[in-house]
């Protein structure tokens, strides 16, 4: 299978029900006159299978959104459930299970494990997983197959960035999040790894979410919400959502 | 206007406070053993020279049966001759109503109204006898302290066989008796043993010496050739019975003294050495990594356009500020345990004035050194790191990819879990600094072992001196040699179950220009309660005929089988014999010289004669025994086991336990340093790549079980190295003790094995818990954030 195939079917499908809900989430940093809204009370449905595109100038609280709904971050106040999952004031270890079982991240710096290798980078997470696919399908999904025997440090930026995204879905997880994915990597390499987080999307059915400062990409999404100073600004739907290889930069 | 990187040392040692502080300690740890080895040699040395010099200690000894004042103006005239003092001496008992046991004493004739012109009395407590009165006396502090006798209270003595009363007026130092001890003893017997000073006229007086001496205490002038004076008392001497006028280097005081600041003075340097040195590798293993931990850092600032220098001095304030916080603990510590040390030392050597002393010197060379140590240390390994190119260094260090890595891929096939593939990958992948981690903390283990060694040591030769050794109850010597009928005698005292006779002999055995002055031993082949044993506790057996000496004595002498050694005997007539020397012993107790007794009786032209002998006793009994004992006029001294082993557990045992225990937690504080920060700095190259781990869903143990896994990994082969390089270390440092008297057997329990690993193991236990809260704590966020 190739990448960049017509993925438009199944995203129109998406949207039945919601699985994040997301009611009068806040982060504030400090305390006090110098404190800083990060997020200011946002409300959020996000439904199986969408895939959900993150836009807003630096600073405006994309990542600190993205972070409590991946079970990384804890919002000031507010809630935030995935399902029947209460994220919000749950222990640790309620919210390691959550992101072993359920999410995968892709990060702009990859955050690849130097010292094994792409094979073993899957591997990785397929060990702890409960069902996961093997890892080198997951590997060949992203277009990966000929290099498994690679470490890291012997690929490209945008090799290591399919890498991590191949971590990501070995589990078969429900959400995938994505902050800047693309953002070290040029045009065409973009394309590839937004070509193989949409392939996941639309195969899988997995919902996705992507952050990104490049509205171009937006272009691939059902949904798109705009922050501004922790807020939701904006909210825009695509009834035609473009494939990833017509993403123009 | 503050210099930016000075702001970033500041930040840097207040972020990194915990590793700071351990590797003040390594270092404090290093430099206390220094401060406190070194100071407490030049106490010593400095106690007994005052007191030599101010008591004014003689230079030659000389002893005889009994000669006319009159030639005292003979023995100025010789060449060389500087002060001359002639005393009456003779051995005593004495009698306290607090103990059935016999106690021996040697009692000293002085001047009535003044300090004798040599080895004079620093009085303690009291004062001088009051010249009207013949029943004072004068004794040494270290037994009044022991018995608890005060100016004024009585003391019955029995000289010559009469008892009589003498009025305690003081107590007393002697430079003579800064260890209070018979002969034989290694030991001050401070509880059986005093020394009592009294007026010229009393003792001449108890023992028909009016107008005579029988002792003499000897100064040379400038530039005297002392063996040329020795000589010529000994001529004087000899028809006065003299029996060999000696060096104050034979007087056993004088040869314990001078053999434990030769010991101390050999430990004081090897030992600082060794401990110092280790902190000091350690130190670079330390710094060298958590300096690399901060390439990237280094990296970025070069291409800001900083230049090697000013980076370089950034780290060099760095580790300056931990130099001297380590200096400052270690001089403290040192001090404070010098102190400790010293105070366990009095009990041992009975001077009028043992201070510890922190001298200006070792404190700027403490200080000089730490610094020097932790720069070298720094400039290293800023060295390694800035020399690479800027966009090289900002790369997060990959291990290599070398074959052997690769080949490591495979296990991962077989199942082997992913962590412990990444632990290995990591000790593979860079492997020097895997190896200097490795030996830094097996050389942690060789200090705390030095410590627990002493313990097993002392155990050991308590065991074989005692048990395997001399094997009796009770030790008695006699005034004079006795006939068969007078073991007879006492073998048929009730409660003594067995009698074994000795014939000891006191002589010089000179061989060409060498000489030693020690006791020929007369033992029977069948001797049960003294056995000679070699080094593997074999029996040694005694020869029928001819000498045989211990290795060491012989070694001493130029000596080898079959050789002709002549031997003066230093007893009654002085009879001088050549024997043959037939048997070299390994006898673990370092200096014998021993006969069959037979062939010395034999030699001696005496038939069955003894002098000593070792009981077996009934220990239920033994209080009749002694009564019974003590009323023999025959017997002179005696000695039992039980209460020597008491003496020995308050004061050598003390002595050594307090070091042992000083060294041990040196070791400690050294194996906390290098464990703790080896595991803090690889969490802290890691943390990225572990928070990375946690947000992949890896719970806190499995992330903390592949950073520990290295650890232990670590341990795994750095305990068994250490522990080998332990007994190696004890061995070198046992090898150089230069004691006459005792073979220090290097003997290591499996227990104190158990123990040393076991620290180190508890240390990094500790260090893991750390580093696991620290886990625990990792900010996620923070870390996607900083990453680039
Ligand atoms: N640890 C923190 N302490 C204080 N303020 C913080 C902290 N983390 C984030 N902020 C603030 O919260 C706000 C939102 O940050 P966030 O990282 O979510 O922005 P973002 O939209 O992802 O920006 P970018 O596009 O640059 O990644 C910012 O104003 C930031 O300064
Ligand atoms: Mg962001």
């Amino acid at each position: 299978m190739t990448l960049g195939e017509d993925t438009s079917q199944p995203r129109a499908l998406a949207g039945d029900h919601p699985v994040f809900i997301a009611r009068g989430l806040s982060k504030v940093y400090g305390s006090g006159d110098a404190c800083v809204y990060a997020l200011r009370d946002v409300d959020l449905e996000i439904r199986q299978g969408e895939f959900l595109v993150l836009l807003g100038p630096s600073g405006s609280g994309k990542s600190t959104l993205l972070n409590i709904l991946g079970g990384l971050d804890a919002p000031t106040s507010g809630s935030a459930t995935w399902r029947d999952h209460e994220l919000t004031g749950a222990s640790d270890a309620d919210l390691t299970a959550y992101r072993r079982e359920h999410v995968g991240f892709v990060f702009q710096f990859y955050n690849l494990i130097p010292n094994l290798t792409v094979r073993e980078n899957v591997r990785l997470v397929a060990q702890i997983a409960s069902d996961p696919m093997c890892p080198e399908e997951a590997l060949e999904l992203v277009g990966l197959s000929h290099r498994l025997d690679y470490f890291p440090s012997q690929l490209s930026g945008g090799e290591q960035q399919r890498v991590a995204v191949a971590r990501a879905i070995v589990k078969r997880p429900d959400i995938l999040l994505c902050d800047e994915p693309t953002g070290a990597l040029d045009a065409d390499t973009g394309r590839l790894v937004l070509g193989a987080i949409s392939k996941v999307n639309a195969e899988l059915g997995t919902t996705t979410v992507v952050i990104t400062h490049n509205s171009a990409i937006a272009g691939m999404a059902n949904r798109i919400l705009r922050l501004s100073g922790g807020r939701i600004a904006r909210e825009e739907l695509n009834r035609t959502p473009l494939r990833a290889e017509d993403v123009t930069w | 206007m503050v210099n930016v990187l000075d702001i970033k040392v500041l930040r840097d040692l207040w972020a990194m406070r915990t590793q700071v502080l351990s590797i003040a300690l390594l270092i404090a740890a290093g430099l206390a053993v220094l401060v406190m080895s070194v100071s407490n040699y030049l106490a010593l040395v400095g106690a007994m020279d005052a007191h030599y010099r101010t008591e004014r200690f003689g230079d030659v000894f000389a002893s005889l049966k009994r000669a006319p004042n009159s030639l005292v103006e003979r023995i100025r005239e010789i060449d060389g001759i500087g002060v001359v003092e002639a005393r009456v001496t003779q051995m005593v008992r004495v009698i306290r109503a607090d103990t059935e046991l016999p106690i021996s004493g040697r009692i000293i004739s002085v001047p009535p109204s003044s300090q004798p012109a040599l080895n004079r009395l620093h009085l303690v407590e009291g004062r001088w006898i009051d010249p009207a009165r013949r029943d004072e006396i004068i004794i040494n502090a270290a037994f009044a302290h022991a018995r608890m006798i005060r100016p004024g209270d009585a003391i019955e003595v029995i000289l010559n066989g009469r008892l009589q009363v003498f009025r305690v007026a003081g107590t007393a130092l002697s430079p003579e008796f800064v260890f209070a001890t018979r002969s034989a003893l290694p030991l001050p017997d401070d509880r059986n043993f005093v020394v009592l000073w009294a007026s010229e006229d009393a003792v001449a007086g108890a023992f028909d010496m009016q107008g005579a001496f029988n002792d003499l205490v000897i100064t040379l002038g400038p530039g005297a050739a002392k063996a040329a004076v020795i000589e010529e008392l000994d001529r004087l001497l000899i028809p006065y019975g003299g029996i060999g006028a000696h060096d104050r280097r034979e007087l056993p005081s004088n040869r314990l003294l001078e053999d434990e600041l030769a010991e101390q003075e050999t430990l004081s340097i090897v030992m600082p050495t060794v401990f110092f040195g280790i902190a000091a590798f350690l130190l670079h293993v330390v710094l060298g990594r958590l300096i690399e931990a901060q390439r990237e850092q280094i990296a970025s600032l070069k291409a800001l356009g900083l230049s090697n220098l000013p980076i370089a001095l950034h780290y060099f304030k760095f580790v300056t500020v931990i130099a001297l916080i380590g200096a400052g603990i270690g001089l403290a510590l040192g001090a404070w345990f010098a102190v400790l040390v010293i105070d366990s030392y009095r009990a041992f050597f009975r001077f009028p004035a043992l201070e510890a002393h922190l001298a200006p010197w070792i404190v700027a060379l403490a200080v000089l050194a730490s610094l020097l140590v932790a720069n070298a240390a720094a400039a290293t390994a800023v060295y390694r790191v800035a020399r690479l190119p800027p966009a090289e260094g900002m790369r997060p260090q990959v291990p290599a990819v070398t074959p052997l890595a690769q080949h490591i891929g495979v296990m991962s096939e077989r199942g082997i879990p992913m962590s412990y593939l990444m632990a290995l990958r990591t000790i593979v992948g860079r492997p020097v600094r895997t190896l200097l981690t490795i030996s830094g903390i097996a050389l942690a283990v060789p200090l705390v072992l030095f410590g627990l060694f002493w313990f097993d040591a002392i155990a050991h030769m308590i065991d074989v001196a005692f048990g395997r050794i001399e094997r009796g109850d009770a030790f008695v010597t006699f005034v004079t040699p006795v006939p068969a009928r007078a073991l007879h005698e006492l073998r048929s005292v009730p409660g003594v179950l067995l009698v074994e006779g000795q014939r000891i002999v006191p002589a010089r055995l000179v061989a060409g220009h060498r000489s030693y002055r020690t006791s020929l031993v007369g033992l029977s082949s069948q001797s049960e309660l003294k056995v000679l044993r070699d080094a593997a506790l074999a029996s040694v057996a005694v020869p029928d005929d001819g000498l045989m000496l211990s290795r060491p004595l012989a070694e001493h002498l130029g000596l080898q089988i079959g050789d002709i050694i002549t031997v003066e005997v230093q007893e009654a007539k002085r009879p001088v014999f050549h024997l043959c020397l037939v048997k070299i012993s390994d006898d673990i107790l370092g200096v014998s010289a021993t006969m069959d007794i037979a062939a010395l009786n034999r030699m001696m032209r005496e038939d069955d004669a003894f002098n000593a002998a070792s009981l077996k006793l009934d220990e239920s009994q033994s209080r009749i025994v002694w009564q019974r004992i003590q009323a023999m006029p025959k017997i002179e001294a005696s000695s039992v086991k039980a209460l020597w082993l008491a003496l020995f557990d308050e004061t050598i045992a003390g002595m050594i336990i307090v070091g042992a225990l000083v060294l041990a937690g040196f070791g400690l504080l050294i194996a906390i340093g290098v464990v703790y920060n080896s595991a803090r700095v690889a969490l802290q190259e890691r943390a990225w790549e572990l928070a990375s781990l946690r947000i992949l869903g890896f719970t806190r143990r499995e992330v903390a079980t592949i950073l520990l896994s290295e650890l232990v990994f670590e341990l795994i082969v750095a305990i068994p190295i250490g522990l080998t390089a332990g007994y190696a270390l004890i061995k070198f440092i046992v090898s150089l003790r230069v004691r006459e008297s005792f073979q220090v057997p290097v003997v290591i329990e499996p227990r104190s094995y158990a123990m040393a690993a076991l620290v180190v193991i508890a240390a990094a236990a500790a260090s893991a818990f750390v580093v696991r809260r620290r886990i625990d704590n990792l900010d996620l966020v923070a870390v996607l954030k900083t990453r680039d």
